[in-house]
C-alpha cells in the first residue's frame, strides 16, 4: 500500500483428491491470476513433472486486493515444496524452529526470473519483522542489498533455486553494499561551465541550490532555460544517506529502478511533460501510486512550459509545496508520499515567446499576453522565491566581449557546488532546532528570528519596498535570498550589499 | 467589477459642444457621456495617443510627457484602447489631473475588458468617459479610426508617442491636420517598427518633440515646467555602469562581460542605481531612466 508493504503469505495445496485444477484465491486481480499459466510453463520448461493434480494457492490475509507479478515465485516454490521436488529448511513438517523466508519476484516462462519493482521495499519489511533471508531476482537483488541484516540471494532462474535447496550448488548471497561508497559522484548533463553566458542565471540557480529556493526562469525560446535548469542537480549538494534511502523507497515502488541497479545516487531530476495529468504529478490511481512530486523528492522538479500546465494541476502543487508531503486519498485508502523538491519553472514571456527580444517583433496581442501570464497561478508563484530572466544570447556579442588576455570562465559545476555545500552548512547548524534544512523553508518566525539586517541594508529594504511597491510577501522574499547569500559569502548578518543583489532576484510583477 | 454603471450616461447636443468639436466633420450628431461635464475642462487639452503595442521606450515617454502636462495643468484626452492610450490615462490618473476617454463602442461595452477598472477611476478622478455612439453598439474595425476625429477635436494638440506604419494613431493626426490643430510627434530609431509612423509624421508637417517643454513651448505655454537638476553623488563603478548604459540599453550579462566584474558585484551595482531612480529596468534590460 503506497510505500509500506505487506506480508503476504502464499500457501499452497496440492490435493490428491478432486478434478485436476489450478486456483487462486485471496482477490487476485489478473495479473496475479495470470501466474497460474507463467508458473505452469516455467515449471514445465524447467523439467518439472508438472502434477495432475487439484492445486489450491491462497494470498493470505485473503481480504486484500492483490496486484502485480511479484507472487509467482512464491507460488512455484509453494508448489515445488508441496510435490516434495524441494525441501524448505522452514517447513513446519520438518518439526525445526520456524524460519521464515521471503520469495519475491516474477517469473518468465523458461523458468527465468525477470527484474521485479519493489525489491527494496520487501528487504526493507524483511528487516523489520526480523526475517533473515530473501529471495529475490537477480537483476533486482542489489536493490535489497543496501537494506544491512538481511541476506538477500540473487536467484537466476528456477532451475538455480531448486539445485539450490536440493543442496547441489548453493546461491551465495549478497554482501551488503557499502552505502557510502554507492553514493558517488552523480554525473549530470550538463556542466555550468558549458553553458554559455547567462552568468546572471548561473548565479540564481547557485543561490537557488545553496537556500533551497524555488526557482521561475522566464526568457524566449532557445535562450537555455532547459539546458540551466538541466545542469542544476550538478551542483546540488549530495544526497545524504537517509536521503538516498527514501529515494530510492520511491523508486523501487514505481519499478524506476534500472534492473541492476541498487541504491539511487543521484538526486533526482524530474521534468514532466506539460501535458502530465494531475494524477501523473502529484500521485494517485485507484491503487495510490507517487506521482512526479514524490519521484523529485530531495530533487529538483523541473517544469517547463510552466504557463501551458493546466490551472488546476498547478494548483494542486500548492500544499505539497507548502509541507514537502502530498496526502493522497482513494477508495483504497490514504496514503502519504515524501514530496519535498525544488520546484524549477521555465516559460515563455507570451505564447509566441518573442515578447521583448532584441531581434524578433513579438506578434501577440496585448491581452493575450496579459492571458498567457495570468494562468501562473498567483498562489504558486507565491511560493516562488527567486525570479530570473534568462535573455536571448546573442553569440557574437559573446564572442567580441571577451578580451583575450582576461578572459574569466565561468566557474565548473564542482567549484559552485563546494560554495553550495559550505552554505548549506552553515544553515543546517542554524536552522538545526527548526527542524528545517534550508532558508528556502524558513517561515516569518525564523526569519525574524535568524534574519539581522544591518542598518544600512534595513533603509535600502525599505526604500527599495517604497520603489519597487514590494508586497509584505515579497519584502520576505528578499530577505530571505538575502541570508542566502549572506551565507554563500560566508557572513555572519545580512549587509547591503547582500540586499542589493538579493533585489535583483525579487519576483516581478508580470 | 463593473462599477462605472452605477454613473448614468448623459446626452449633449451639436449646441452644448466645445467649439472644437462643433466644427469637426463629419458632423458629430450627439455626444453620450459619464461623469460631470465640465466646458472648462476642454479649454487646455492634449490628444496624447500611441500605438496599442506600447515598448518600453513608448511607455517612457508617455508617462514623462503626461507627467509634464498634467503638471502644467493640461488635461488628457486618449483612446481608452491598451497601449500607448492605457498608459496616458493612468499616467495622468497617477498625477492627480483630468482625463477624458473618447471610447470607440458604446458607453456599456467595454473594450478592452481589461480596462474595467481604469474605466471607474477615471470617472473617480472627475474626468469623463464618452462616446458618439449609442451606449450598446459594440466595438468594430470601423469604429475606432471614426471615433479618432472627436479625440483631434476635443483637443487643442495632438501628441503621437509611438505609431506603427498604419496605426490609428496616424488617422488621428490626419484629423487634427484637417481641423488645423497641432501634430507633435515624438522620434524614434530609423529601426524601430513603432517608431516609423511618428517619424513618418515629423517628415510631413508633424512638430518634433523630446521633452515636455518642447510640448508646452509648440503649444505657447509660457508656463514651463523647469527640468529639476539631480545632485546625485556615483562611485566609480556606479559611473562605469552608467557610461555604458546611456550607450545603449542592455543585460546585466553583458554589462558584467564589459566591465569584467563577477555578475554578484553588477547585481549590487544595479540595484543601487535603480533604488536612485537612474536606471529603469524591463525585463531584465537595464537602461537609463528619464
Amino acid at each position: 500500500m503506497g510505500l509500506t508493504a505487506i506480508e503476504i503469505e502464499v500457501e499452497v495445496n496440492v490435493a490428491a483428491k478432486g478434478f485436476p485444477g489450478f486456483h487462486i484465491v485471496g482477490l487476485p486481480t489478473k495479473a496475479v491470476e495470470e501466474a497460474k499459466e507463467r508458473v505452469r510453463t516455467a515449471l514445465v520448461n524447467t523439467g518439472i513433472d508438472f502434477p495432475q493434480k487439484k492445486i489450491v494457492v491462497n494470498l493470505a490475509p485473503a481480504d486484500i486486493p492483490k496486484e502485480g507479478s511479484a507472487y509467482d515465485l512464491a507460488i512455484a516454490v509453494g508448489i515445488l515444496a508441496a510435490i516434495g521436488k524441494i525441501v524448505l529448511p522452514a517447513s513446519p513438517s520438518q518439526g525445526g524452529p520456524e524460519k521464515k523466508i521471503y520469495f519475491y519476484g516474477e517469473v518468465g516462462l523458461d523458468g527465468g526470473l525477470r527484474h521485479t519493482r519493489g525489491v527494496f521495499l520487501l528487504a526493507s519489511l524483511a528487516h523489520e519483522k526480523g526475517v533473515k533471508e530473501i529471495f529475490v531476482p537477480k537483476l533486482s537483488a542489489n536493490e535489497a542489498s543496501v537494506v544491512e541484516g538481511v541476506k538477500s540471494y540473487p536467484v537466476n532462474s528456477l532451475r538455480q533455486l531448486i539445485r539450490h535447496f536440493q543442496g547441489e550448488k548453493k546461491i551465495l548471497a549478497l554482501k551488503n553494499l557499502d552505502k557510502n561508497r554507492l553514493i558517488e559522484e552523480a554525473e549530470v548533463d550538463f556542466d555550468f561551465k558549458e553553458v554559455m553566458g547567462q552568468e546572471q542565471a548561473k548565479r540564481a540557480l547557485e543561490i537557488a541550490a545553496a537556500g533551497g529556493h524555488n526557482v521561475l526562469m522566464i526568457g524566449p525560446p532557445g535562450s537555455g532555460k532547459t539546458m540551466l535548469a538541466r545542469a542544476l542537480p550538478g551542483i546540488l549538494p549530495e544526497l545524504l544517506e537517509e536521503e538516498a534511502l527514501e529515494v530510492t523507497k520511491i523508486y523501487s515502488v514505481t519499478g524506476n529502478i534500472e534492473p541492476g541497479g541498487g541504491l539511487v545516487r543521484r538526486r533526482p531530476f524530474r521534468s514532466p511533460h506539460h501535458t502530465t495529468s494531475r494524477m501523473g504529478l502529484i500521485g494517485g490511481g485507484t491503487k495510490p501510486m507517487p506521482g512526479e512530486i514524490s519521484l523529485a523528492h530531495r530533487g529538483v522538479l523541473f517544469l517547463d512550459e510552466f504557463a501551458e500546465y493546466p490551472r488546476t494541476t498547478l494548483e494542486a502543487l500548492r500544499q505539497p509545496l507548502e509541507d514537502g508531503v502530498v496526502t493522497v486519498v482513494r477508495v483504497a485508502g490514504a496514503v502519504k508520499f515524501p514530496a519535498s523538491f525544488m520546484l524549477v519553472a521555465a516559460s515563455n514571456p507570451c505564447p509566441c515567446g518573442y515578447l521583448n527580444h532584441p531581434k524578433k517583433p513579438c506578434i501577440c496581442l496585448p491581452g493575450q499576453v496579459l492571458n498567457y501570464q495570468k494562468r501562473m497561478s498567483g498562489p504558486i508563484l507565491d511560493r516562488i522565491d527567486i525570479h530570473i530572466n534568462v535573455p536571448f544570447v546573442e553569440v557574437e556579442k559573446l564572442k567580441q566581449s571577451i578580451p583575450t588576455s582576461q578572459v574569466k570562465s565561468s566557474d565548473t559545476s564542482e567549484v559552485v557546488r563546494g560554495r553550495v555545500v559550505a552554505a548549506r552548512k552553515i544553515q543546517e547548524k542554524r536552522l538545526k532546532n527548526d527542524h528545517i534544512f534550508t532558508n528556502g523553508e524558513m517561515r516569518n518566525k525564523q526569519i525574524k528570528k535568524f534574519c539581522h539586517l544591518s542598518e544600512d541594508a534595513e533603509r535600502l529594504l525599505q526604500t527599495a519596498a517604497d520603489k519597487f511597491q514590494l508586497s509584505a510577501r515579497s519584502y520576505f522574499r528578499v530577505i530571505k535570498i538575502s541570508r542566502t547569500i549572506a551565507d554563500l559569502a560566508g557572513a555572519e548578518g545580512i549587509g547591503y550589499n547582500h540586499v542589493a543583489e538579493a533585489l535583483q532576484y525579487r519576483v516581478r510583477n508580470l | 467589477m463593473r462599477e462605472w454603471k452605477q454613473w448614468e450616461i448623459k446626452q449633449l447636443e451639436c449646441k452644448d459642444f466645445p467649439d472644437g468639436l462643433k466644427r469637426v466633420r463629419p458632423k458629430v450628431k450627439q455626444l453620450f457621456y459619464r461623469g460631470e461635464w465640465d466646458k472648462d475642462l476642454f479649454k487646455k487639452a492634449v490628444a496624447v495617443v500611441g500605438s496599442r503595442r506600447i515598448t518600453h521606450y513608448g511607455r517612457m515617454v508617455t508617462e514623462m510627457m503626461v507627467r509634464g502636462l498634467t503638471e502644467a495643468g493640461y488635461m488628457i484626452v486618449s483612446g481608452f484602447m491598451y497601449g500607448v492610450d492605457t498608459q496616458a490615462h493612468k499616467t495622468c490618473l497617477e498625477n492627480k489631473g483630468k482625463t477624458v476617454a473618447v471610447l470607440g463602442c458604446g458607453l456599456d461595452c467595454l473594450t478592452p475588458a481589461e480596462n474595467d477598472g481604469l474605466y471607474t477611476k477615471i470617472l473617480e478622478s472627475g474626468g469623463l468617459v464618452v462616446s458618439e455612439f449609442e451606449p450598446k453598439q459594440g466595438a468594430k474595425l470601423w469604429t475606432f479610426p471614426y471615433r479618432n476625429r472627436i479625440v483631434a477635436g476635443l483637443s487643442q494638440a495632438v501628441l503621437v508617442v509611438e505609431a506603427g506604419e498604419n496605426s490609428g494613431s496616424l488617422v488621428t493626426a490626419r484629423w487634427a491636420f484637417q481641423q488645423k490643430k497641432k501634430v507633435l510627434a515624438v522620434p524614434g530609431m530609423i529601426t524601430a517598427s513603432l517608431s516609423k509612423g511618428t517619424n513618418w509624421l515629423i517628415r510631413n508637417g508633424a512638430s518634433l518633440v523630446t521633452s515636455t517643454n518642447d510640448v508646452l513651448t509648440t503649444l505657447g505655454d509660457i508656463n514651463r515646467v523647469e527640468p529639476q537638476v539631480r545632485f546625485l553623488r556615483l562611485s566609480g563603478e556606479e559611473k562605469e555602469v552608467m557610461e555604458l548604459l546611456k550607450r545603449e540599453e542592455m543585460e546585466a550579462d553583458e554589462l558584467a562581460r564589459k566591465l569584467n566584474q563577477p555578475i554578484a558585484q553588477i547585481n549590487i551595482l544595479l540595484s543601487k542605481l535603480c533604488l536612485k531612480g537612474l536606471v529603469e529596468e524591463n525585463n531584465g534590460r537595464f537602461m537609463v531612466g528619464f
